[in-house]
């Protein structure tokens, strides 16, 4: 059987490629993304201690974890797209400054 | 045998390891597309892996929202935008690379640390997960519907100001929204010269804008004028 610091060191470790992909990328859509890996990583932890625990609680908050994942990505996309409408770009280091 | 993997622990390394090579290869690509195909392999990955801690529920919403949905939509803004690679840049900072390894290390060694405290310890006894209804579609939407009706409620207003953020942030220039049913529809006020071109052009003045409205008012007299001069003149023909 599958100890249960496996799956805590696997949901550590894409974690810390979503933070050094956000640090790293300087692509508005990628940083993106990599935000929604360290999400996911941090789902794994909730259904591995939930599933470990016999406790339904932990699944019911990947649920609310996943809602948001939606709204941030509704959200996310649309401020990228109105950037991307005012600076003809997606690179982050041309939106650093708040004016036009 | 107790060395032996069981098929379990295999199926964890395949898809574990899955994950950790679809994630490096997120991070390491310069074109979006692909870092997005392949986050697309992350959810999937991590998919099975929730189907290996028998939560079939978690595990088909991670595909249906994650996979099917969001990765749609970031797929669909790629080829919107027509996002074009990275560019290559020089290193800044370069000196404060040894600092940074050693950060790292400091952070493996922590982390290696409390899992190791974590597996040692009385406190908490996990069991392994066995044959049980936990991560079942029902269990979840009992907790769901009962004691957690409150969050589940608030997720759906989340979900509304999401939607309505969305259309706000993405609606092009400053175009009107639809009008709310049975209020009367404004006519977006342009005025014309009656010749068709706008009456109204970019370095306009007050001035300008007050001698344009003189010119209306008077031509609207005159024309309401016409016809009675007309009629004044047809009695004045018909007495002569």
């Amino acid at each position: 059987m599958i100890p249960l610091t496996w799956y805590l060191a696997l949901s550590a470790v894409l974690f810390t490629i979503g933070v050094v992909g956000v640090i790293i990328k300087r692509n508005a859509i990628q940083m993106f993304m990599c935000i929604e890996l360290m999400l996911n990583a941090v789902n794994l932890t909730f259904v591995a201690f939930s599933s470990y625990f016999g406790d339904v609680t932990g699944q019911l908050f990947v649920f609310i974890v996943m809602t948001v994942a939606a709204a941030e990505a509704a959200v996310g996309l649309g401020i990228i797209i109105a950037i991307f409408r005012n600076r003809e770009s997606l690179d982050v280091d041309d939106a650093s400054l708040l004016r036009l | 045998m107790d060395w032996f993997p069981t098929v379990t622990q295999l199926l964890f390394v395949l898809f574990g390891g899955m994950a950790l090579g679809c994630a490096v290869a997120m991070v390491a690509q310069r074109n979006p597309l692909y870092s997005a195909i392949s986050l697309v392999g992350v959810f999937v990955s991590l998919a099975c892996l929730y189907v290996l801690l028998q939560a079939p529920f978690i595990a088909a919403i991670q595909v249906i929202v994650y996979a099917g949905a969001i990765m749609v939509l970031v797929i669909f803004v790629i080829m919107l935008l027509n996002v074009e690679e990275e560019a290559r840049r020089p290193l800044r900072l370069t000196y404060l690379i040894p600092v940074g390894v050693l950060l790292a290390a400091v952070l493996v060694g922590e982390a290696a640390f409390m899992l190791q405290l974590g597996s040692g310890s009385a406190r908490i006894t996990p069991v392994a997960p066995a044959a049980s209804d936990v991560g079942l579609t029902a269990s979840i939407g009992t907790g769901m519907f009962t004691k957690y009706l409150l969050p589940f409620e608030v997720t759906s207003v989340l979900i509304l100001m999401a939607l309505v953020g969305a259309i706000t942030l993405a609606r092009q220039g400053r175009t009107p929204l639809l009008a709310a049913p049975g209020a009367p529809t404004e006519e977006t006020p342009v005025l014309t010269t009656g010749r068709g071109q706008p009456a109204i052009t970019p370095g306009d003045t007050a001035a300008t804008g007050r001698a344009f409205a003189r010119e209306q008012i008077e031509r609207e007299e005159s024309a309401a004028a016409a016809p009675a001069a007309r009629a004044r003149e047809a009695e004045e023909r018909g007495e002569g």
